[in-house]
């Protein structure tokens, strides 16, 4: 099926509950608009352009595979490099789709950047047997530009995908990230970090599957809310009947610097098999004038003890991750765009 | 160089301290001791600007000037420290990065990259303190005795001109207190220091030159150290009668 013989999901699936397609969609949702290629610039890494066969019976990623676009992918044979990947997404309307395949050990990490109005990015990864990856994007688009992301990760046997996520840029942000399980041994730990400003709106949805036995998932997400921002996570977390001995947890954590800033935090849990551990939980509340008054009792100004206490609060979201280059390249990154943030 | 004249103090309407007065003078070791809820707490915190506090007649003097013109961080850059009995856990924030960015804060001149870890190096050593800490976050699955060290390690380092210590012995073994006090004495000759404390077994460390005991939100006994010596052996309630 193509995206225009399909209909327009309902606000009630959870997927579209916050963002409706049309919401997201660049133009109008019949459709389908000439779109300009996001460039990919690989560093350390030989890349290839490759033919994109989608089997999605989702919308998002239809129209992202109709409306065309870039294609690359990246086969990954190495032993712990780290390789940078930019990419520029301008003009009206820009779509690129980066395809991952990791037969070894590395960082990879995307830096999103550029001015184009409409951004559409679609992700696949397969991590094969052992493979072991940290994945890092970094979404520092335009304020005035508009993201479509959906991320397709499936994990093979005994191979571990770290992923984290920095959001920082775009004015209206949807994303749709999937991680699929399935051999057993399998894990990901994941971890999402959004800086909400000015009108900004920001949806992340989290899908983890568990198909085999023995895997184990870890989902942080954390955002700091300024302003009349908004942020919703929704996540689903589902475990097969043959996923015994699974482990699972999700928490969604929201820190509301603003009394107009709003969070929802929807974890969501499918759980067949018997001999699993899941468990889910989800805040949202203004600083601890508590961290405020210790940090100024030593000192710090009170910008600057804000300033820290949202810096640790949103860092702490990769304490999960167990790869050390990813964690101290996600620190780093999230570190210059609150710094600038308080220059400004 | 502290001068707190007939501060009474209330907390959402209820009164905690009524009609307290303490001097403390540079180099001088004082020690309040009294049961739970006398206002013990409540005296360090006000001293150090807790917004919870409202000071409701009485005021508080530092180096002459009175305190209510000061923030909280005006107050910590002029020379005041208070270590927490119950310190904030900040997440995601290393312990390394704090302790530079405070010590900036209080300094005139911000710390030098190499003179700062040296120094940092030395206290942290006097402390037994592993350099791991550096790179773990603040208070953050700290033990009860490691959150103590870590107010000890800031003490040192921004070298207070008066320190403010709140029940830093509570739930420190033997070797703990004997390093924590080792912190303490350091710092005392060149600082007024105000110890609030439930146990005499400080003071066999520590030497105070005043030791105060405190009832229903006022100072009703001043003396030597003897004084800890006896509330130890007699509680409080001999005191009540004065109160």
């Amino acid at each position: 099926m193509n995206y225009q013989q399909m209909a327009v999901p309902p606000r009630s699936a959870h997927l579209w509950r916050y963002t409706p397609w049309p919401r997201i969609h660049p133009t109008q949702t019949k459709e389908l608009p000439d779109a300009s290629e996001i460039t990919f610039t690989v560093e350390h890494a030989e890349a290839e352009p490759f033919t994109r066969d989608g089997q999605s019976e989702d919308i998002a990623r239809v129209f992202l595979q109709d409306i065309g676009g870039s294609s690359m992918r990246l086969t990954i044979h190495g032993k712990g490099e780290t390789i940078h990947i930019h990419a520029r997404a301008s003009g009206h309307i820009a779509v690129g789709h980066l395809d991952l395949v990791i037969k070894g050990e590395a960082t990879v990490l995307v830096h999103l950047t550029g001015e184009a109005g409409w951004c559409g990015m679609h992700l696949t990864g397969s991590l094969h047997k052992n493979a072991h990856v940290g994945f890092g994007f970094i979404n520092e688009l335009d304020a005035n530009s508009n993201l479509l992301r959906c991320d397709d990760w499936t994990v093979d046997r005994d191979a571990s995908l770290d992923t984290a996520t920095l959001s920082v840029g775009g004015f209206k942000c949807k994303s749709d990230l999937r991680a699929t399980l399935n051999g057993q041994g399998a894990s990901v730990r994941q971890s999402i970090t959004a800086h909400g400003q000015g009108a900004r709106h920001d949806d992340h949805h989290v899908e983890i599957h568990h198909l085999n036995s023995h895997t184990n998932s870890d989902l942080i997400v954390n955002s700091a809310l300024a302003d009349s921002s908004h942020f919703i996570a929704t996540g689903l977390l589902t475990i097969a009947e043959n996923a015994n001995r699974s482990d699972a947890g999700q928490v969604f954590r929201n820190l509301l610097l603003s009394e107009k800033a709003r969070a929802e935090a929807i974890p969501e849990l499918e759980v067949l098999a018997d001999d699993v551990s899941a468990a889910h939980g989800a805040a949202s509340a203004p600083i601890d004038p508590s961290q405020l008054h210790y940090l100024m009792s030593r000192g710090l100004s009170p910008d600057e003890s804000e300033s820290m206490v949202v810096n640790g609060f949103l860092i702490d979201a990769f304490s999960n991750l167990s790869n050390k280059v990813l964690t101290e390249q996600m620190r780093t990154r999230l570190t210059v765009h609150l710094e600038c943030e308080l220059k400004r | 160089m502290l001068r707190v004249e007939n501060l009474h103090v209330s907390v959402e309407g209820t009164a905690i301290i009524k009609g307290l007065n303490l001097t403390i003078n540079r180099g001088e070791i004082h020690v309040i001791m009294g049961r739970n809820g006398a206002g013990k707490s409540t005296l360090a915190n006000v001293v150090m600007g807790h917004p919870a506090y409202e000071i409701t007649e009485g005021s508080i003097f530092f180096q002459g000037q009175p305190l209510e013109e000061l923030a909280v961080f005006e107050r910590a850059r002029a020379g005041m420290f208070l270590s927490f009995q119950y310190p904030a856990v900040i997440p995601g924030v290393q312990v390394g990065t704090f302790l530079k960015k405070s010590v900036a804060s209080v300094r005139d001149e911000p710390p030098k990259g190499r003179a700062f870890r040296k120094e940092l190096t030395e206290a942290m050593s006097q402390l037994e303190m592993d350099k791991s800490f550096l790179s773990r976050y603040v208070n953050d699955g700290f033990s009860g005795g490691e959150k103590k060290r870590l107010e000890i390690l800031q003490m040192l380092l921004l070298k207070p001109s008066l320190a403010l210590l709140d029940e830093t012995d509570s739930g420190l073994d033997i070797d703990a207190l004997r390093i924590v006090s080792k912190g303490i004495n350091q710092i005392a000759p060149a600082a007024g220091c105000l110890i609030i404390t439930h146990y005499q077994r400080l003071l066999d460390h520590v030497k105070p030159h005043f030791v105060h005991a405190m009832i229903d939100g006022t100072i009703v006994k001043t003396g030597g150290p003897e004084l800890a010596l006896e509330l130890e052996e007699r509680g409080y309630d001999w005191l009540d009668v004065a109160a």
